[in-house]
């Protein structure tokens, strides 16, 4: 709320020094900056949130700005009001091809991609007829006001109005579940997608959020100037609009206002020469780049988080016995078969991590996989969580077949994983780690979080006492507001649990949880899965600690060279004449099927 | 038809041989410390202009205005002068890149050196804007401006001579990138630097070179095509933008796929503008984008397989 009345009296500033300033060179200042903070708070969802790089937003400029100049002057004579609308919408719309590369390619190939579509967009709105060449396109209709063209003021108030509008719109989409996901999107897809965030989906979303904005920009151009040529599509304008939100600070909410207003000012007092205003452009980027990497926003928060400053804690607290983790109403009875894993196969070239794998899972128990380093166990946790897609074979939940199905959508069926080598958000607090993970159970859409509905909030509300709860349940509570990557190993081990608890699974699968544990915390781990399993949550754990794999499991499967070679309770396994062999290389281990030679010549 | 069809072909090779020059380049630094020059098409214009500039000044009183350079200043050993000059400075200048741009940078999240080498170029066109201006300049072709007939087909030899080079130095590198110490030293710092210099390998001064070997490409390859179009200080976007396309094209980790790339690219290029000239960009680009969407990693190259 407050922060809701501090844009607004900045805004209110604004307007009021439109209505007082005559000069007409001052009020375009203001109006270019209210464009270009247009363009910098779209990107900085692009940019600041989701990471991702895009440097051809002089393209979706265009978008927008031919697409109302092309609706008011054809032959289609559009009302100057409609055809802003229209042009926002060809502007997301072309936001979405921008952002179809994206999903395939990764680092410098897609930001290369990007550039180029920020190019072949100049090179088409130069040469082709139809949007008039170097020409460009004269008698663009402005907006009107009861009949009348807007008067420069009003233009104005009109671009601080749809800022402040835009500003507080994307406050709520961001600080709730839509922020979260594009954040992870920038930390880890791998994770964002275990933890149930759509990753290509949400993608597109940030593509098409900066891309609306950058259209609504250069529609509002187009209409202000009543023209527009090709001189306005530059690539200086795609790295401009970078350099806004870098400058201002990537993924802080006042960055892109900071930003606007800064390089506006900056730009109009050097554009009487071209050469220095490039040279300037330039020197600012790298200045940014190299003294402050979190933008002047980074800097002025620096400067007040100085004045508090506190001592975090490092420590654990006691784990509330008494807490209940959050559960799916349509638990599984105990006893009953959950998963059926039957006859997976998986081979990277020559090495063949699972061969003819059968696996049959209980609800209510703990499981163990156990076997030699390589024998495939992380395998057979990656094809059951979505990350890997077996070769063949098939693979049932709760009846269901889940071969083929995306890591996030097998989430949303209930299955929730670790990973063997962290993969936490570590900028991100704890809490919002295992807020990350209640993002698929949480139900507010798109819309009601943009616009801040009751549903949006009530969701959030709930889901962070769920959080709160599970936060208790592992004694993780004191430590909710640090950043998970601060903490020390043992505690971001349980960090990354509580976050896939979060997920409210059937059945979680954890990657050597224990890895990089001392005794003691092995011994505490012990008793946390314990707990877990007696809140109805089936566990399949790989594991190498063998007096904790040994406790604690109801059934064990050893796998060897992809393949199963026993199973059954932990005492049987033990006794099992392959089980030793395949550890310890006994002279038996020349019988034991399959042998190591033939994992080579498949 | 048949004399359009060769005239095209041999034009495609000639530009497709500069493509193929300068994605080796990219292939260069990107295999050896997973980065690039986001700036190398200013590089290119730059190159171009100090190859115009030396000519001029190698050629006192004979050879015309700086802006409408006459044949005879190219003439007498003096182009290649220019070009070697124009690549050695570039490469100097690809030390600095590397030392103010991707050093600081590299290795680190949120890849700031696609930002910093995109500042750095910025920088670097502004100040050949106030040194030479916006206009373009002609560079004249040592071999003069007249016309080989071939089969029907008019061919200038600078394109000939262009393709020559190119291929003699993608060969010249390729055996180094091959078959010597050196080569080998470059494929282990791209695979893991800290494990590179643990072996003895001098990890900073390999990078460094592998800079400044790119840069001098560019630089080369700006002198070589400034004849055939005309030196201008935005000419490089667009070389170096096809240049990318044709190295992931091919695979920016596999050199011999981003010559393959490179001149899939020119000839890809000249073939759509016998049919419609203004389109051939966006046509290019287009099949680019089909191509990525298909196999993301190139035509050769691997997939890099992310360990979960």
């Amino acid at each position: 709320m407050r922060h809701a009345l501090l844009a607004t009296a900045v805004a209110g500033l604004a307007a009021l020094a439109a209505a007082v300033l005559e000069n007409d060179f001052y009020l375009r200042i203001l109006f270019n900056i209210g464009i270009y903070f247009l363009c910098a708070a779209g990107m900085n969802v692009l940019l600041g949130f989701a990471g991702q790089k895009s440097l051809g937003q002089a393209g979706l400029f265009a978008a927008g700005a031919y697409g109302a100049a092309l609706l008011t002057t054809s032959a289609l004579d559009l009302g100057p009001w409609l055809a802003l609308l229209l042009a926002v919408g060809i502007a997301a719309g072309c936001g979405v091809l921008i952002a179809v590369p994206s999903l395939r390619v990764r680092g410098p190939s897609l930001a290369m991609v990007t550039l180029a579509f920020g190019i072949v967009t100049e090179k088409l709105v130069t040469e082709a007829e139809i949007f008039g060449g170097a020409m460009g396109i004269y008698a663009i209709k402005p907006l009107t006001f009861a009949g009348v063209p807007l008067e420069m003021v009003q233009w104005v108030w009109l671009v601080v109005a749809l800022g402040l509008g835009l500003h507080l719109l994307l406050r709520n989409l961001l600080t709730g579940r839509y922020g979260r996901a594009f954040l992870s999107l920038q930390a880890d897809e791998v994770a964002a997608a275990a933890v149930g965030v759509a990753v290509h989906r949400t993608k597109v979303l940030a593509f098409v959020i900066a891309a609306a904005t950058c259209g609504l920009a250069g529609a509002l151009v187009a209409q202000q100037n009543q023209y527009i040529n090709s001189d306005f599509i530059t690539f200086h304008l795609s790295i401009f609009i970078l350099l806004l939100v870098l400058f201002g600070g990537a993924g802080s909410f006042a960055g892109p206002l900071l930003g606007a207003v800064t390089l506006t000012v900056v730009s109009a007092l050097v554009a009487r020469w071209a050469w220095i205003e490039h040279f300037v452009q330039g020197a600012l980027l790298l200045f940014a780049l190299y003294v402050m990497p979190k933008g002047l926003a980074g800097v002025l928060g620096g400067l007040l988080r100085r004045a508090r400053g506190a001592e975090a804690p490092r420590r654990a607290g006691v784990p509330g016995l008494d807490a209940v983790l959050p559960r799916r109403p349509d638990a599984p009875a105990p006893g009953t078969s959950l998963l059926e894993a039957s006859r997976l196969n998986k081979a990277y070239g020559g090495v063949r991590p699972a061969r003819e794998i059968s696996l049959s899972l209980e609800a209510g128990q703990i499981h163990a996989l156990i076997g030699p380093n390589g024998a495939g166990k992380s395998t057979l946790i990656n094809m059951l969580s979505g990350v890997v897609r077996p070769d063949s074979g098939r693979i049932a939940f709760r009846g269901q077949a889940l071969e083929g199905v995306a890591p996030h959508a097998v989430c949303a069926r209930g299955i929730a994983r670790t990973f063997q080598n962290l993969r936490l958000f570590r900028e991100l607090s704890v809490r919002d780690n295992v807020l990350l993970g209640q993002h698929a159970r949480m139900r507010n859409g798109f819309w009601s979080s943009l616009l801040g509905l009751p549903p949006a909030w009530r969701a959030e509300r709930a889901a962070a006492a769920r959080v709160e709860e599970i936060l208790r349940f592992l004694g993780l509570a004191a430590l909710a507001g640090q950043p998970a990557g601060a903490l020390p190993y043992g505690l971001q081990r349980r960090v990354e649990l509580a976050r896939a608890l979060a997920t409210e699974p059937h059945l979680l699968l954890l990657d050597e949880p224990a890895a990089g544990l001392n005794p003691q915390e092995t011994a505490e781990l012990g008793q946390l899965l314990l707990r877990i399993r007696a809140q109805g949550i089936t566990l399949l754990l790989v594991e190498h600690h063998m007096d904790l794999v040994m406790g604690i499991s109801d059934h064990v499967t050893v796998l060897d060279y992809g393949a199963v070679i026993a199973e059954g309770t932990p005492a049987q396994v033990q006794a099992d004449p392959r089980v030793m062999a395949a550890y310890l290389g006994t002279e038996e281990a020349a019988e034991a099927p399959p042998a190591p030679r033939l994992a080579v010549g498949a | 038809m048949l004399a359009t069809l060769l005239q095209a072909l041999v034009s495609g090779l000639a530009i497709g041989g500069v493509y193929a020059l300068l994605a080796l380049s990219f292939s260069i630094t990107f295999t050896t410390t997973r980065t690039l020059n986001f700036a190398q098409g200013e590089f290119i214009g730059v190159g171009a202009f100090l190859g115009v500039t030396l000519l001029y000044l190698l050629a006192p009183g004979e050879g015309g205005s700086f802006s409408a350079l006459a044949p005879v200043a190219a003439e007498g050993g003096r182009y290649p002068v220019a070009a070697a000059a124009a690549g050695a400075a570039l490469g100097a200048l690809g030390l600095l890149l590397f030392l103010a741009a991707i050093r600081p940078f590299a290795g680190k999240p949120g890849m700031s050196w696609v930002m910093s080498t995109i500042g750095f170029g910025i920088i670097l066109q502004s100040l050949g804007l106030a040194v030479w201006g916006p206009a373009p300049v002609n560079m004249p072709s040592p071999f003069g401006d007249g016309v080989i007939r071939l089969g029907g087909a008019g061919v200038r030899p600078q394109e000939v001579a262009v393709l020559v080079v190119a291929v003699l130095l993608m060969l010249a590198l390729d055996i180094t990138l091959r078959r010597t110490r050196l080569g080998k030293a470059m494929r282990a710092v791209a695979h893991d630097p800290a494990v590179a210099a643990l072996m003895g390998i001098p990890v900073t001064a390999i990078m460094l070179g592998a800079f400044a070997l790119s840069s001098a490409l560019a630089g080369l390859g700006g002198v070589l095509v400034a004849p055939i179009a005309s030196a201008s200080l935005f000419m490089g976007m667009g070389i170096a933008l096809k240049a990318f396309s044709g190295a992931i094209l091919g695979g920016l980790d596999n050199p011999r796929g981003c010559i393959f790339g490179g001149f899939a690219l020119g000839l890809l290029e000249s073939g759509v503008a016998l049919w419609q000239a203004q389109w051939r960009e966006i046509a290019v680009f287009l099949i680019i984008i089909l191509v990525l969407a298909i196999r993301p990693n190139g035509i050769f190259g691997r997939r890099a397989l992310d360990k979960v």
